[in-house]
C-alpha cells in the first residue's frame, strides 16, 4: 500500500478529461412567501453554483475547497447528476450529459458516484452489510445473486474490509472509519469511472481519517478513478490531491497544483482561507488576518468581484467589473484583478486594486483592536 | 469608554443613566478573579442497563488562574462526560465520585440550588448543542438578558445594553438582539451561545467542541474571540477539542485522555513535541498539516483499532488492543503514571519514549496491528 507522503504520479494535461464541466451554473429557486405571492414579486433564486469551468482525468484526485455555503456540494450533486445544472454543460467521456435522461442517465449515474459525509446516516441501518452494498446492483438489474455477491466481496476486498467477517453484520457494528469504508465499496460496486468524495472525512476522528484518505488515494491510482474530493479540511487536501479548486460564492477563484494553492496562494480569499488553519507549531498565528463577516448570501451576490464585500484590497474596479479566471506566471490561475485582467485594461479608468494598500477594514484584528 | 468595557457595539440604544448603571456592572464582573480549579480522582461511571460504565477513571488535573487546558482525545474517550460533571449536567443515577475544588470550593453533588448560584457566574458553558438549546420563542436579546438578570439585580435596559455589548464582542450587531434564534446561521447561533457564556464573567469557561464541524475561516473567527477575551480579561478555560493544532495555539497546558483516563498531560509545548505516551504520538502524526513549499512532508498515520467498551475495561493498560509497542506485560498489568518533569504519562515503557516517537512517525508501525480501522 501507498503512503500518503509519496507523490503522486503525474497527470498527463492534454489527457482527455473523464467529466468537464463547462461554464455550470445550478441555481436554486427560492420559496415564495404568501406575500410576496399576493404581491406578484418573483422569488429569489439562489445562484448556488454560477459559472464553473473544471475537469478531472482519469486517476486524477481535484480538491475542491472554500467555506461551507460557497457551492461545494452543489457543484459536486451537479456533476453526478442529482441535481439538474440550469445552465453550462457537462460532458463525460466528450459526451455531453447536462440533460440527459432515462436509460442514458441511468448509464451515467452506475459511472458518476457520490460519497457523502455522515457515514452513520447514510447507510440504511436494517440492511445488513452485504445488502447495502449489493442495492445499487440490484436497481441497475445487475448479474443474477451469485454474480452480484461475488461484487460485493471484490468491493470490501478493495475498501480491505474481510467480507468473511462483515458482510452480515449491520452497519451499527461497525467503526465510523468502516461505516465510510462501506460508503465507499457501495460506491465502487458498480465500477464507476468518476467519484465525488463530499467530506468524507469529515466526521471521522483525526486517527482514523488518514486510512479513508489513503484508501481514496489508492483506488485513484489502482483503478483509475477520476476522484472529486470536496473538504473544509484543507490540510488533507494535500496528502491526495494533484490539482485544487478554490470555491468563493459559486465560482472558481484560483485553481492550481495542491503545493501551490495549499503553500503559496495568490488570491486574496485563498490566503485569509489558509491562513485560517490552526498550525501546530505555536508562533504560526502571529499577524494571521482573520477575515470578518460571513459569505454573503447566493441570492444576492454583490456586483463586481465576488470577494468585493470582504477584500481587503477592494477598488473602484473591483466593484464593477468581475475579474475572469487568469493564468499567473506562478503557475495557478487566479480570479482578482490585482494580477491584472481584461476589465483593468477596459476601464483603465477605474482605479485597480494593489498589494499592500488597504482600502477597507475587513479583516478582524485581535480583540483589542476591535475594542479600542 | 471605561476601563471595563469590553467592545463598543454600533449604534448603543442606552440612555446615560444606563450607561452609568452598565459601568458599575462592567465593573463588579471584571472585578471577579480568574478561577483556580483542581480536579482530583475523578471517576464517572453511567448507570446502564448492563450495569456501570466507567466512561471517566481516576482522572486528575489541574487549571491554575488565568490558564488554558486543553482536553484531547478521540470521540468517547471520555471528555464531555468531565466538561458535564463539573457543571452539574451529568444524567440521574450516574455515579461520580473524587473531588473537583473550584477556588475551593466542592463542586461535584452540589445541589441543585447551589448549582444555581456557581452556573453562569463562576463556570460557564459552552457546547455545539447548546446552539439548541436556545429557546424560539423568546428573541435572544431577552434571553441574554434573563441569564443576566437572574444572577445580577440590574435593570432591563442595563442587561439588555451589556447583552450589545457582549454582541460586539462575538462580532454581532446589536440590533440583531431582537432576532429569534432561526434567524440566525450556525455560526452566529454559536457566537449568541459564546456571548451568553460571557455575560457574567464566569471565572471559568468550559468549552466543549466549541468550533467541531465548522469550516475554518469560522473557527477560526470564534477561536481569535475566545482567544481574545482570555487574553483581555485573564479568565480561566478547558477547552474540549479533537483539534490539536487548535490546543496548540489556545491552551498552555494539555490532557489527552484515552478510554477514560489520563494517558498523558504537561506544558502543551512539551505534550506536542516530546510526547511520551504512544497514544498521543499517534493522535499527533495523524493530524494532517498543510504542506511547507519544498520541504518534503511525513506520512499521515491512522490508528487501527476502536477505543475498548468501558463495560469491561481491559485489564492492562487501556491502550494495549492499538498501541504498537505493547508487549504482554501491556495486556495484564495496568501502567502507573510516571512524571518527567511537568509532564507525565501513564506507560509502562515510558524511558523509550525518544525510540517510540521515532517509529510512530514511520505509518507502516502502525499498520502492522491491522487493516480497516
Ligand atoms: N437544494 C437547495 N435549495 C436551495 N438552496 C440550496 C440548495 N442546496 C444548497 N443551497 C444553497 O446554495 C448555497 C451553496 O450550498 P452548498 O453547495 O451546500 O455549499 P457547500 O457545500 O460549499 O457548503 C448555500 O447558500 C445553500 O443554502
Ligand atoms: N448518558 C450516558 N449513558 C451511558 N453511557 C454514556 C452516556 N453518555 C456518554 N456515554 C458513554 O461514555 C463514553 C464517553 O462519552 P463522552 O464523554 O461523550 O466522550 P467524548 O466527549 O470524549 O467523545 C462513551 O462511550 C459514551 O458512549
Ligand atoms: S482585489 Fe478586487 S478583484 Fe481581487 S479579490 Fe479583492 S475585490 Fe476581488
Ligand atoms: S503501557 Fe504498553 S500498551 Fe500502554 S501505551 Fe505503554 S507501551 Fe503501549
Ligand atoms: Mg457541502
Ligand atoms: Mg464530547
Amino acid at each position: 500500500m501507498s503512503d500518503l507522503h509519496t507523490s503522486r504520479p503525474a497527470i498527463d494535461p492534454d489527457a482527455r478529461p473523464i467529466v468537464e464541466a463547462r461554464d455550470l451554473k445550478t441555481h436554486f429557486q427560492g420559496r415564495s412567501g404568501i406575500f410576496s405571492a399576493l404581491a406578484g414579486v418573483k422569488p429569489p433564486t439562489a445562484k448556488a453554483l454560477d459559472g464553473v469551468d473544471l475537469r478531472i482525468r482519469k486517476s486524477e484526485i481535484v480538491g475542491l475547497v472554500g467555506e461551507s455555503g460557497c457551492g461545494k456540494s452543489t457543484l459536486g450533486m451537479s456533476l453526478v447528476r442529482m441535481y439538474q445544472p440550469t445552465d453550462g454543460r457537462i460532458l463525460y467521456l466528450d459526451d455531453d450529459i447536462t440533460r440527459a435522461e432515462g436509460r442514458r442517465l441511468k448509464d451515467y449515474r452506475r459511472q458518476a458516484q457520490i460519497i457523502f459525509q455522515d457515514p452513520y446516516s447514510s447507510l440504511n441501518p436494517r440492511l445488513t452489510i452485504g445488502q447495502v452494498i449489493e442495492e445499487p446492483l440490484v436497481i441497475h438489474d445487475i448479474g443474477n445473486a451469485a454474480e452480484r455477491r461475488e461484487r460485493v466481496v471484490r468491493a470490501l476486498d478493495l475498501v480491505r474490509i474481510p467480507a468473511v467477517d462483515n458482510i452480515d453484520r449491520y452497519p451499527s457494528d461497525l467503526s465510523g472509519g468502516q461505516r465510510q469504508r462501506v460508503a465507499i465499496a457501495r460506491a465502487l460496486v458498480l465500477e464507476p469511472t468518476f467519484i465525488v468524495a463530499d467530506e468524507p472525512v469529515s466526521m471521522l476522528d483525526v486517527s482514523i481519517q488518514a486510512s479513508v484518505l489513503e484508501l481514496l488515494d489508492e483506488l485513484s491510482r489502482k483503478l483509475g478513478l477520476a476522484i472529486l474530493y470536496i473538504s473544509h479540511d484543507i490540510a488533507t487536501v494535500g496528502y491526495i490531491c494533484d490539482h485544487v479548486a478554490v470555491m468563493y460564492l459559486g465560482r472558481i477563484v484560483e485553481e492550481g497544483k495542491a503545493e501551490d494553492i495549499l503553500s503559496a496562494p495568490l488570491h486574496p480569499y485563498t490566503q485569509r482561507l489558509m491562513a485560517a488553519i490552526p498550525r501546530m507549531d505555536p508562533g504560526d498565528t502571529a499577524g494571521r488576518a482573520e477575515i470578518r463577516g460571513d459569505v454573503p448570501s447566493p441570492m444576492n451576490v454583490p456586483q463586481g468581484c465576488r470577494f468585493s464585500s470582504r477584500c481587503p484590497y477592494v477598488a473602484d474596479l473591483c466593484r464593477a467589473v468581475e475579474p475572469e479566471l487568469g493564468q499567473h506566471p506562478a503557475g495557478q490561475r487566479v480570479r482578482c484583478h490585482i494580477y491584472g485582467s481584461e476589465g483593468a485594461k477596459r476601464f483603465p479608468d477605474l482605479q485597480r486594486p494593489e498589494w499592500g494598500r488597504i482600502t477597507e477594514v475587513t479583516d478582524a484584528g485581535t480583540l483589542a483592536q476591535a475594542s479600542s | 469608554m471605561t476601563s471595563t468595557s469590553l467592545a463598543t457595539p454600533e449604534n448603543r440604544t442606552a440612555s446615560p443613566a444606563t450607561m452609568q448603571a452598565l459601568a458599575t456592572l462592567n465593573d463588579r464582573l471584571a472585578a471577579k478573579p480568574a478561577a483556580h480549579l483542581r480536579v482530583e480522582k475523578l471517576s464517572i461511571a453511567y448507570s446502564t442497563a448492563r450495569g456501570p460504565f466507567h466512561a471517566v477513571d481516576d482522572v486528575s488535573f489541574e487549571v491554575k488562574p488565568g490558564t488554558n487546558l486543553g482536553l484531547v482525545g478521540e470521540s468517547g474517550c471520555g471528555k464531555s462526560t468531565v466538561i458535564k460533571a463539573l457543571i452539574g449536567l451529568q444524567p440521574e443515577g450516574t455515579k461520580v465520585s473524587g473531588q473537583a475544588l473550584l477556588d475551593g470550593q466542592e463542586i461535584l453533588g452540589l445541589s441543585e440550588r447551589a448549582l444555581q448560584d456557581v452556573r453562569w457566574t463562576k463556570i460557564s458553558l459552552i457546547t455545539q448543542s447548546a446552539m439548541n438549546s436556545l429557546d424560539p420563542v423568546y428573541c435572544i436579546g431577552d434571553q441574554i438578558c434573563e441569564a443576566i438578570q437572574a444572577h445580577e439585580s440590574v435593570s432591563r435596559a442595563t442587561a439588555w445594553a451589556r447583552a450589545e455589548e457582549m454582541f460586539a464582542l462575538v462580532g454581532l450587531p446589536a440590533s440583531r438582539l431582537h432576532d429569534f434564534p432561526h434567524q440566525f446561521s450556525g455560526g452566529m447561533r454559536q457566537r449568541t451561545v459564546i456571548a451568553m457564556a460571557l455575560a457574567l464573567n464566569a471565572g471559568m469557561l468550559l468549552a466543549d467542541e466549541p468550533t467541531t464541524a465548522l469550516d475554518p475561516i469560522m473557527q477560526s473567527q470564534i477561536m481569535s474571540r475566545i482567544r481574545g477575551i482570555h487574553e483581555h480579561m485573564r479568565r480561566s478555560m478547558i477547552l474540549v477539542t479533537h483539534d490539536i493544532a487548535v490546543v496548540a495555539e489556545t491552551c498552555e497546558n494539555t490532557v489527552v485522555m484515552y478510554a477514560g483516563k489520563v494517558a498523558e498531560k504537561g506544558p502543551t509545548t512539551d505534550v506536542l513535541a516530546r510526547p511520551l505516551h504512544p497514544y498521543t504520538m499517534g493522535l499527533q502524526n495523524a493530524f494532517p498539516r498543510l504542506p511547507v513549499k519544498g520541504q518534503p512532508r511525513q506520512a499521515l498515520i491512522s490508528i487501527p483499532g476502536i477505543v475498548p467498551n468501558l463495560l469491561r475495561p481491559p485489564p492492562g493498560c487501556r491502550f494495549a488492543g492499538r498501541c504498537p509497542f505493547a508487549t504482554e506485560r501491556c495486556h495484564i498489568e495496568a501502567p502507573a503514571v510516571t512524571a518527567v518533569g511537568a509532564q507525565s504519562a501513564a506507560c509502562h515503557y515510558i524511558d523509550r519514549a525518544p525510540e517510540f516517537r521515532e517509529a510512530a512517525a514511520r505509518p507502516e508501525t502502525w499498520r502492522k496491528l491491522g487493516a480497516g480501522a
